[in-house]
């Protein structure tokens, strides 16, 4: 059970991150972590390290790659940026994400009308 | 669909490059802390403040290199490799122990492994012919003998209407003298028919295989030989081609050359077309003259088809031929199944036996291993209290069991690489493809495999129940319970390995005992101081019968003459040696109405003086002389077997009995029976009994059929090494181009009689011994852990008066008690197994499968041993100080 709810929240962190080095562009971690809390409206208090898991698998998938540059306080950063593959598994990912939410909706829906 | 591959792939690259890749992770979680505690430091955080708030929104830094490591690498090979370390230096540290496990394991496996590639080699591997399990080979039957040569016009007629079969072919084996190009020699061969190669999907690598219309009578005269002869008289020429081979006098044209290694049942260096045999032979439906059918199924034919197809046809032959074919029957075996044989029967006995012995090492490593855990318990309890899981700790130790058996797997393997062939030379018999024995592919996964299986079979127990977390109870000095649980276990092993170790001694003594029964059989003759050779007679010598005659007395005469040979004479049949001379006969006026209904007699054609020189005892009437020949009445001596059955107590002398090919022939005398069919036959199926015809009176036109077969046998006390240049000199005094070969004594044509006993009895032998040294390895480490367990109870015991004789015998009872249960277990099971093994028990003679003796002398020699075994220990208990004993505690 537990191990179930830590893959569903992978799986949803890792679609956060695609999202957001699609709608971005190339971005290290911090800044990744960064975007991923403001849009939450800093609802998301992320520990920021979780980051780099997910984007171990995205780079393993080939969903997202890596080169080294330098941040905006000049230092050597790695950035990312979603490969083709990646915007393919966004779009699969999103279109599920939607449908389960709707059905997430409504039957939660109906446990409240009770 | 690949994204799995992928990973694994991305995470196969990250386990080499892992050092980089924590680098770089290290300097990218630098840049992220830099960059957080730049954001504190805006939001008005003092430096310090800034710092240690930037790492917790970060996470823990070792954790997530950790989270990190593991997502890019291969944990679980980085444990492996993690615990192969430490297995390896907790087996350096106990270097003792670890060769004694090692070592068992290489016994057990070596054997093993060794057996399997004899029969890899022998059974399993498919022969090198194109698609063989297309190949059958096909017999004809007989009610009487399941397996009889075919004559060649039912062959012919069997090729011309058979239609299960893309191609039938035949042959025969027949060596013949080769006096040039070269040495005069004597070469083995084959007469083959025409397709013969190409029915088996060899290509010659030189030159053609023989025509259609060279395979008949009167076809031009040609030869194909070996890549071996071609190389060694032709120095492996390509001009070889077409030039002239002189082979038994006749010039014969080389057409074909055949690949080097070709090999069918035998090598094999000259061939001849079957077709150009001796019409005599070949053209009589009711001669059988050593002849053997090949044939290729045709695509999607079964072999019972073709089976059934075979008997259609072989039925309309029994019709039309009633004389000579009435009662035969075909018999459709795959080539394998023919050419491997009996030996298979054997080779699997032997691997289970072999098989057994593997089980009693692995019961003395499961043993070691056990001895070992209980003194790790410790070990293992303080690794489970800190925290390991109990999964963790069972693979530590499968781990370190694994690595044992795969040491001793390494090792056995060296055995068998370099021990197959030279003790396969040693063994009596000669085992069919035993060319293709070897260390192969096959040969070496199944060495891993029951390695592996070993280690992790034999292992597990002790890992399981040492990783049991009874944690409280194990870090308690001294816990009695466990060590009494695994001392129960241990004595299980130990009464397992005694009751093995029976099996196989049972199974080896009794087989011996056959063996020493059987060389008291008395063979009819006396076997000591004879020596068998055959002589390639000169073709000049041989152009006609009468000279051919000739040339025999003279050779005899010259031999007789060489000082030291008190007799000699030839026969065209040896005693023991498998061979035979089938006739069928009736007496008097009993003519049996077909040929195959007829009795049948084994008709040795001999010089005169065989009987004296066999020592086999005339019982009555006379003998024959040299006065006996082709213009004198045909007469023939019969042994009291063939007296017995066929005329029961009236005196055969003076009767007269017709064989078939000669005539009627008066019986002038009654010698002593030889036993020709083995020493132990117990066959029930009528067997041809020995009759001897002096050469002499064989009449012309069989004596070229003939003459090839005579082995010379002479009687001297010498030994061959001495006796036969001379001779060697007196053959080629008569005639330069006369090879001598095939040498051997008569004792060793009764010993390789026996080989299908002595092969199995050997290898029993061997490993029962083995059984013996691993068991008795057991009993004693059993024993010794036992006293060094007790030795307070051994102390306080003698503290309290008990004198060392006492304890001594307490001790050896221990030990005598688990020998004995592994003793009734054993016999138990030997009882049962030689009655369920029957190719084993088919091999017992004279005694009784349940002989008393064997089994008393098995079970004093296990006792015995076990006894030796546990003396060492027993002594090392009586040595024991009360007072050291108990400080001990």
């Amino acid at each position: 059970m537990t191990k179930d709810r830590s893959e569903i929240l992978q799986g949803t962190l890792d679609l956060m991150v695609l999202q957001t080095l699609d709608a971005m562009g190339p971005l290290h971690g911090y800044g990744i972590a960064r975007r991923i809390e403001q849009i939450s409206e800093e609802v998301l208090r992320l520990n920021q390290g979780t980051i780099y898991a997910s984007l171990v698998r995205l780079l393993q998938e080939g969903w997202v790659s890596g080169a080294w540059g330098v941040s905006e306080n000049n230092r050597k950063a790695k950035f990312y940026s979603i490969t083709r593959r990646g915007r393919k598994q966004l779009s699969a990912e999103t279109e599920n994400w939607e449908r389960i939410a709707g059905v997430m909706g409504r039957v939660l829906q109906l446990t409240e009308r009770r | 669909m690949f994204g799995w591959l992928r990973v694994a792939a991305s995470r196969i690259r990250g386990w080499f490059t892992i050092r980089r890749l924590d680098e770089d992770f290290q300097q990218e979680l630098d840049s992220h802390l830099a960059l957080l505690t730049e954001e504190n430091l805006r939001r008005g955080l003092v430096p310090e403040q800034a710092r240690r708030a930037a790492r917790l929104r970060l996470g823990g830094l070792t954790q997530l290199r950790e989270t990190h490591r593991e997502l890019q690498g291969l944990p679980w090979l980085e444990t492996l490799i993690q615990d192969v370390r430490y297995a390896l230096r907790t087996l350096r540290k106990n270097l003792g122990f670890t060769t004694v496990a090692v070592l068992t394991l290489a016994l057990g496996i070596g054997a093993n492994t060794a057996i399997f590639s004899v029969v890899e080699g022998v059974m399993l591997a498919p022969l090198p012919f194109s698609q063989p399990d297309r190949l059958m080979a096909i017999w004809e039957s007989h009610p009487n003998a399941p397996h009889v040569w075919i004559s060649y016009p039912n062959f012919r007629d069997w090729q011309r209407n058979a239609r299960s079969f893309q191609q039938m072919v035949a042959f025969a084996w027949q060596g013949s003298g080769l006096t040039s190009p070269g040495t005069p020699e004597h070469v083995e061969g084959m007469f083959i028919s025409a397709g013969f190669f190409n029915t088996l999907g060899v290509r010659p690598a030189l030159g053609r295989e023989f025509s259609p219309q060279e395979d008949q009578h009167g076809g031009a005269p040609v030869v194909m030989i070996s890549h071996r002869l071609w190389r060694n008289r032709f120095a492996g020429s390509r001009e070889a081609l077409g030039k002239l081979m002189t082979l038994d006098g006749m010039g014969c044209t080389l057409v074909g050359v055949l690949p080097p290694g070709f090999d069918f049942e035998g090598v094999a260096d000259v061939y001849r077309p079957l077709g150009q045999g001796d019409p005599l032979l070949l053209n009589n439906r009711a001669i059988h003259p050593g002849i053997l059918a090949v044939a290729r199924l045709n695509p999607g034919v079964s072999v019972s088809q073709a089976q059934e197809e075979m008997s259609t046809i072989q039925k309309n032959l029994d019709q039309l031929y009633p004389d000579a074919d009435r009662d035969l029957g075909t018999d459709v075996v795959p080539l394998k199944q023919e050419i491997v044989g009996n030996v298979g029967r054997t080779l699997l006995l032997v691997l289970g036996a072999v098989g057994l012995v593997l089980l009693i090492a692995c019961a003395n490593f499961a043993g070691l291993l056990l001895a070992r855990s209980a003194a790790r318990t410790r070990e293992f309890a303080v690794r489970l209290a800190l925290g390991a899981s109990r999964s963790r700790v069972v693979r530590q130790l499968l781990t370190e069991s694994v690595l044992f058996s795969l040491g001793g797997g390494g090792l056995g393997l060296l055995v068998a690489m370099w021990g197959v062939k030279p003790v396969l030379a040693a063994l009596p018999g000669n085992l069919p493809r035993s060319e293709n024995i070897g260390v192969n592919f096959p040969v070496l996964l199944f060495t891993l495999g029951v390695s592996i299986a070993v280690g992790l079979l034999f292992g597990l127990a002790p890992a399981l129940r040492s990783s049991k977390a009874e944690l409280e109870l194990s870090l308690k000095e001294g816990n009695r319970s466990s060590t009494r649980a695994h001392h129960r276990a241990q004595s299980g092993l130990v009464i397992v390995q005694m009751a093995l170790t029976v099996v196989l001694l049972v199974g080896a003594g009794l087989l011996f005992r056959t063996i020493r029964h059987l060389w008291d059989v008395n063979p009819g003759f006396d076997p000591r101081h004879v020596i068998t050779l055959k002589v390639g007679l000169s073709p000049q010598l041989t152009r006609t019968a009468s000279g051919t005659r000739v040339a025999c007395q003279q050779l005899i005469e010259c031999i007789r003459r060489i000082p030291g040979v008190e007799a000699a004479d030839f026969t065209n049949v040896v005693p023991l040696s498998r061979d035979d001379n089938d006739s069928p006969f009736w007496i008097g006026a009993h003519q049996a109405t077909y040929s195959q209904a007829a009795p049948r007699l084994n008709l040795f054609w001999t010089g005169p003086n065989y009987l004296q020189t066999m020592k086999i005892p005339l019982l009555h009437g006379r003998l024959l002389t040299l006065e006996d020949t082709t213009n004198s009445p045909p007469v023939i001596l019969v042994d009291t077997a063939f007296a017995d059955t066929y005329f029961r107590g009236r005196d055969p002398v003076g009767e007269t009995v017709t064989i078939a090919y000669w005539g009627t022939v008066q019986i002038i005398g009654v010698v002593g029976h030889v036993r020709h069919w083995g020493l132990g036959d117990v066959s029930q199926m009528p067997k041809s009994e020995p009759v001897y015809a002096s050469f002499y009176q064989l009449a012309d036109q069989w004596v070229p059929a003939f003459y090839g077969e005579l082995t010379v046998m002479v009687r001297t006390p010498l030994p061959a090494t001495t006796v036969m240049p001379a001779i060697r000199k007196v053959v080629y005094g008569t005639g330069k181009d006369q090879p001598v070969y095939n040498v051997r004594t008569m004792e060793e044509i009764i010993a390789q009689s026996l080989s299908p006993q002595r092969f199995p009895m050997i290898l029993l032998g061997v490993f029962a011994g083995l059984a013996l040294l691993l068991a008795s390895i057991g009993i004693y480490g059993v024993i010794s852990y036992s006293v060094a367990q007790r030795a307070r109870e051994i102390g306080i015991r003698m503290a309290l008066g008990a004198d060392k004789r006492e304890v001594f015998r307490i001790v050896i009872g221990q030990g005598l008690r688990l020998t004995l249960g592994g003793l009734v277990i054993g016999v138990a099971a030997a009882l049962i197994l030689t009655r369920l093994v029957t190719s084993w028990s088919s091999l017992v003679y004279g005694i009784g499968t349940t002989d008393p003796l064997t089994f008393i002398a098995v079970s004093l020699v296990l006792t015995g041993v076990a006894g030796l075994a546990c003396y060492i220990p027993a002594r090392r208990a009586t040595k024991v100080d009360p007072m050291v004993a108990l400080r001990y505690e």
